[in-house]
């Protein structure tokens, strides 16, 4: 496309930011869920708090019933599904049609899922439609600006969850590096201290998560 | 044409895939929805379609021509063929354009004929189009899925493809442009036809952009960069109405303007598709006069009638207006989209005596026409096939010259007493089949 305005990197990379986001919530459930099964009833309560989701649900039941499908909750997965959606629907003209309709798709299927005796199997055709997607971005979008920049914001929620999530530190690094790649070919600004601080906090031998993620939240100008 | 009957669901389903939606505020909300599509299609033949390209053709040249002339030398008004408070009196008259001549002369660029076709085989025109006229993207995306459904229809029957929709915008703004990129210019996503803007923009390469994407540095134009780099637009594609277009020149509380993109426009830096001002000759009251147009720029007598019209600011036409009232369809010159229009018959003694007080007041408020009784066309309802009202909306691409577009938007009504067949008013939509022999 040559040139993307301030309103339409905005909208790559929030697009990429929620995608990512409901496919890795999705994920959380996927494994939430299953441990909650036979064992810990209660595994819900610290994924609510590791995410910062306000525990509305009371138990574990409500929490599987609602966390994916519930628009009145802005933390649900299908809100943020609905905020990916709001963005590449705007965004037709640099991400194709094709790329469009996948999202269109996974919010159907998530739609389609609520109220199915199998949950974890319905809800499938979301994250193959969004897996999907993310192959029709690099099918369809010749444009490496526009790609990276929705990638960017893929990588950023990724870390972000990452952080939250206290996960070990080669997973944080690989996260990192990955949203480095993306940023480094971009035109984005950021607060070069602030990539800086979250560069050194990451190579530590013990990451301080909560400190990487309060920088990573303040770097980038969009 | 059977085996496309059976995709119907496939090829909805599919349109709502890839968001081929239409947005409406009702009570003050916005709500998205379908457009069903019905997939029997209108078919004209290809002897009868070139009888309308050529009245289309026709007609468009003589409006471009009275558009020129209106905002130039005004020869029309001084030789009486079109009064002249008609044309100053319409809301589409900008007094602002006075003057203005648009890169190569053109006006109005695309333009939207809404016609019918009579029981007596005859075709009518309804009203021009000539501000800016959707729906062009709808039968363009329902052919491409029709054709992946049921590709045995498209090999059996001889039709037009309708899929250089694309091509010919894309020449048309190409024709006009004053050097720079192309741009689609859309009020924002809240907007009724949001996807088509977004729709054209993709096929045409066309940059779609909104207020925050476009600003006026110096005499030109620019597409803003989120990394401080401009680029130089040429043509503007503007799906904004006039009065919201710039709010340096004429609302000036509009936030979906472009401040001073008029200016550019004045200067003959940027091209404009379709010219502002062009609402003086889609006007429902100036309608009436588009055949002694033809007659007095072209000096040919029009293709393509307009349904019999009576102006009640005619003394004549009022008294045959008054008489004949209750078999009439009256509509307000203000409104648009099915709205503003009433059927005499349909009213009860009351409310007609208290309208026809109203004509009386306001007569240059609307215009009279009788009710065509226009063609039923065949639409499935669920296994069942049914007849209902449908109009067809032509697009007609003026650039290097006239070129009507081989298909059409037809629109039906799905309310079998209904005569409105406007997609905001539930109707549906079928493809329009041109046949090449």
């Amino acid at each position: 496309m040559g040139i993307i305005s301030i309103e339409k990197a905005n909208n790559l990379f929030w697009l990429g930011r929620y995608s990512q986001r409901v496919y890795i919530t999705l994920k959380g459930y996927y494994n939430g869920y299953d441990e909650m099964l036979d064992k810990n009833g209660l595994a819900y309560r610290t994924y609510c708090e590791a995410m910062n989701i306000p525990d509305v649900y009371g138990s574990k039941e409500n929490f599987i019933a609602n966390y994916p499908y519930d628009t009145e909750n802005p933390d649900s997965i299908i809100s943020n599904l609905y905020r990916a959606f709001d963005n590449a629907l705007v965004m037709r003209d640099y991400i194709s049609t094709e790329a469009m309709a996948f999202i269109q798709l996974a919010l159907f299927d998530m739609k389609n899922a609520r109220g199915s005796d199998a949950p974890l199997i319905a809800l499938q055709n979301t994250v193959d439609h969004l897996l999907a997607f993310w192959g029709c971005i690099d099918e369809k979008v010749d444009d490496v600006e526009t790609r990276n920049l929705i990638k960017l914001g893929k990588t950023v929620e990724q870390l972000d969850i990452i952080l939250r999530m206290k996960e070990n530190k080669a997973n944080i690094k690989r996260s990192f590096d990955r949203m480095n790649s993306y940023m480094r070919h971009t035109d984005i600004s950021y607060d070069e201290a602030g990539y800086y601080a979250l560069a050194y906090e990451i190579t530590r031998d013990t990451v301080d998560c909560e400190k990487a993620l309060d920088i990573l939240m303040n770097i980038f100008y969009i | 044409m059977e085996d496309l009957n059976k995709h119907v669901n496939t090829v909805n389903t599919l349109l709502a895939r890839y968001g081929v939606r239409f947005g409406i505020y009702k009570n003050g909300e916005f709500k998205e929805q379908l457009f069903p599509f019905d997939p029997i299609p209108r078919v004209i033949e290809a002897d009868e379609f070139r009888y309308l390209e050529k009245g289309l053709a026709q007609r468009v040249t003589a409006l471009n021509m009275f558009l020129a002339d209106i905002y130039g030398e005004k020869k029309i008004l001084k030789d009486g063929i079109i009064p002249e408070d008609f044309v100053y009196s319409s809301s589409g008259y900008l007094a602002e354009c006075e003057g203005i001549m648009p890169p190569k002369g053109v006006y109005s660029h695309i333009s939207g004929i809404d016609l019918v076709k009579g029981k007596d085989g005859e075709w009518y025109i309804l009203e021009d189009n000539l501000r800016i006229p959707s729906g062009a993207s709808y039968p363009l995306i329902a052919r491409d899925l029709c054709r992946k459904a049921s590709p045995h229809t498209f090999i059996n029957n001889h039709i037009e493809d309708n899929r250089d929709y694309a091509i010919l915008l894309k020449d048309t703004m190409d024709h006009v442009n004053t050097g720079g990129i192309n741009v689609i210019f859309t009020p924002g996503r809240y907007n009724a036809a949001f996807f088509e803007h977004s729709y054209l923009a993709e096929k045409t390469g066309s940059v779609l952009a909104d207020a925050n994407d476009l600003e006026v540095v110096g005499d030109y134009l620019y597409y803003k960069g989120y990394g401080g780099q401009r680029m130089k637009v040429g043509a503007v594609y503007r799906r904004v109405s006039d009065e919201y277009m710039d709010p340096m020149t004429f609302v000036p509380d509009s936030v979906i303007g472009v401040p001073h993109i008029f200016e550019v426009y004045k200067k003959g830096n940027v091209a404009l598709l379709n010219a502002p001002g062009n609402g003086v000759a889609d006007d429902k009251g100036i309608y009436y006069f588009v055949p002694k147009m033809i007659s007095y720029y072209l000096g040919e007598t029009a293709i393509l009638k307009n349904a019999p019209t009576y102006l009640p600011i005619y003394e004549e036409d009022m008294n045959y207006v008054m008489e004949n009232f209750h078999k009439l369809v009256i509509k307000d010159v203000a409104e648009a989209g099915g709205y503003g229009v009433v059927f005499g018959d349909s009213m009860g003694s009351e409310a007609l005596e208290a309208f026809k007080e109203t004509v009386r007041k306001e007569p240059r408020r609307f215009i009279c026409q009788e009710v065509i009784d226009f063609m039923d066309l065949p639409i499935l309802e669920g296994a069942e096939t049914v007849e209902r009202k449908a109009d067809l909306r032509a697009f007609v691409l003026t650039g290097s010259d006239v070129h009507v577009w081989k298909s059409g938007l037809t629109r039906f009504s799905r309310n079998p007493d209904s005569f409105i067949v406007n997609s905001s008013q539930g109707g549906g939509f079928k493809d329009t089949w041109v046949l090449s022999r």
